[in-house]
């Protein structure tokens, strides 16, 4: 049969609303680092000020940001999903995302209670408009991937972390009592954590593991039912939090099995490349890959034996889980779209992908990020060594902003110094 | 006709569009690229048909993609299939 179905990267997004969201959030990454240098080892401490602040620079400007961004270059790959107007869409929610950051974090703060009803505001509508736009057009397609049915779950996640969060800035903005706040909280960072970020990459990885780094595919059945069996174990552990902790516990011990069993899967996929030598990017997915599943045992221990340090471990393993994953995407993706785009629009000079951010500048990102994950663990431990790994996050971060601007000047300068391509036929 | 052979079955994303957009530029009025592929290119199909070329994609029951692209009109390119 003749036909089309396949790979549909033809409609990649313009080159601007992924490098600005991923600027912003290298961005926030560096601002994170400066949260760590300033609250030192307080940020260990989870109900701290210091580490709330840190974990939402984090996870909301760091890690949403590099997610959208990145959400809005594989949806049209992974899921043949495009969104009209990706421009407009991505600006708007750019700038509501980072004021709703900004509100939220100085509302930590200053305790100031209109902050939060700003923060409220801004996060509430850019999120839930994203999560919507985004879950809508999944939801249409006739035919799904592991790929597109597990990003529905984690955009169910997504609506559904936004809105508990919603309760929490709301009652910080004494705009009701908050009596329900613990539990909420408890079911937000668990939605967050497992079924946003890491069911996110969980589907993403059904796709673009095979498709990068030609591995076998994913067990059917991983693929089929791991989604949705977390997204229903994070309901089923949110409903037991109203009768019952310990059950909670429970539920949440298979929800680290199958993200343990997932890792471990995926590391033997890798292990199972055609090609014999690693870059950079396999190796960010290896250590990101061994984080997950270490963190994940430690959280089981946890669940049976309360030690602050167990869970210290597997916080600092599980930052280590998502961040090299992003950065692994990121080394792939800003080199391609700024040789593809250049490519589609006829510059056939354009650099090549290596010339846009080389190999070798990959791998020494990874070694300093090696070290800073190490820093961050040792610094469990003695105290002092956080602000070693405060200072390495920074420059970790401050590295990544580099290479965005880099590629972005270099897309510029191609466009206004290149003679466009001429067919060689006729 | 000259055949510009991509075994892109074993080359990791994206290598095979690289090495597609590189033989597209270079591609002669007697020349025709045939690629095989675990996946139908559509980027590479979409370039191809920007820059006025004829494109044909065939899945064989091994879930190999066969892909032809040339300047030669659709019925030239069937023939020219290898399944």
């Amino acid at each position: 049969m003749f036909d089309q179905n396949g790979l549909s990267l033809d409609q990649a997004p313009p080159i601007s609303v992924v490098f600005g969201l991923f600027l912003m959030g290298a961005i926030f990454g560096v601002i994170s680092g400066i949260s760590i240098l300033y609250f030192g080892h307080d940020i260990f401490d989870i109900s701290s000020t210091g580490a709330i602040i840190t974990v939402h620079l984090l996870a909301l400007g760091f890690a949403m940001s590099f997610m959208l961004g990145a959400l809005f270059q594989m949806l049209p790959v992974v899921a043949g999903v495009v969104l009209e107007s990706p421009i407009p869409k991505s600006n708007l929610v750019k700038v509501a995302l980072a004021l709703g950051v900004v509100s939220l974090i100085i509302g930590f703060v200053t305790n100031v209670g209109l902050l939060f009803l700003f923060a409220t505001i801004f996060l509430g509508s850019s999120l839930l408009y994203v999560a919507y736009t985004m879950g809508s057009r999944l939801l249409k397609l006739s035919n799904h991937s592991a790929s597109s049915r597990g990003m529905i779950y984690a955009i169910f996640s997504l609506s559904l972390l936004v809105l508990l969060a919603l309760y929490m800035t709301t009652a910080y903005a004494q705009m009701h009592s908050g009596i329900y706040f613990a539990t909420i909280k408890q079911m937000h960072y668990s939605f967050a954590l497992f079924g946003w970020v890491a069911l996110l990459i969980m589907s993403i990885s059904f796709q673009t593991v095979e498709m990068f780094y030609v591995t076998p595919a994913y067990p059917k059945l991983l693929g089929r039912y791991a989604p949705a069996t977390v997204f229903a174990l994070l309901v089923a552990a949110s409903l037991s939090l109203l009768v019952n902790n310990k059950l909670e516990s429970y539920i949440m011990i298979l929800v680290y099995l199958l993200f343990a069993i997932y890792g471990t899967i995926t590391l033997i996929r890798l292990s199972q490349r055609k090609r014999p030598l690693a870059d950079a990017t396999v190796w960010f997915w290896r250590i990101g890959m061994v984080s997950l599943i270490i963190s994940m045992i430690l959280l089981i221990v946890h669940a049976f034996i309360s030690n602050d340090t167990l869970l210290e471990g597997a916080i600092v393993l599980f930052v280590s889980f998502v961040t090299s994953v992003i950065f692994s995407m990121f080394y792939k993706i800003v080199p391609f779209l700024t040789w593809f785009h250049l490519n589609a629009q006829g510059y056939f000079t354009a650099p090549m992908m290596h010339e846009v951010i080389h190999p070798t500048i990959a791998k020494r990102h990874m070694w300093l990020h090696i070290v800073m994950v190490v820093s961050f663990a040792f610094a469990i431990l003695i105290p002092q060594m956080v602000y070693l790994a405060a200072v390495l996050m920074m420059a970790s971060f401050l590295w990544t902003t580099y290479h965005i601007i880099h590629a972005q000047k270099l897309y510029k300068y191609t466009q206004e110094n290149s003679e466009k391509f001429e067919m060689n036929i006729g | 006709m000259n055949k510009i052979l991509i075994d892109a079955r074993e080359m990791e994303h994206p290598v095979p569009l690289e090495r597609g957009i590189a033989a597209i530029s270079t591609l002669g009025k007697d020349d025709y690229i045939y690629m095989l592929n675990r996946k139908n290119p559509i980027p590479l199909i979409k370039l191809a048909k920007e820059r006025g070329l004829n494109t044909l994609s065939y899945e064989d029951d091994q879930n190999t993609w066969h892909i032809l692209i040339s300047i030669q009109d659709e019925n030239r390119l069937k023939e020219l299939f290898d399944v």
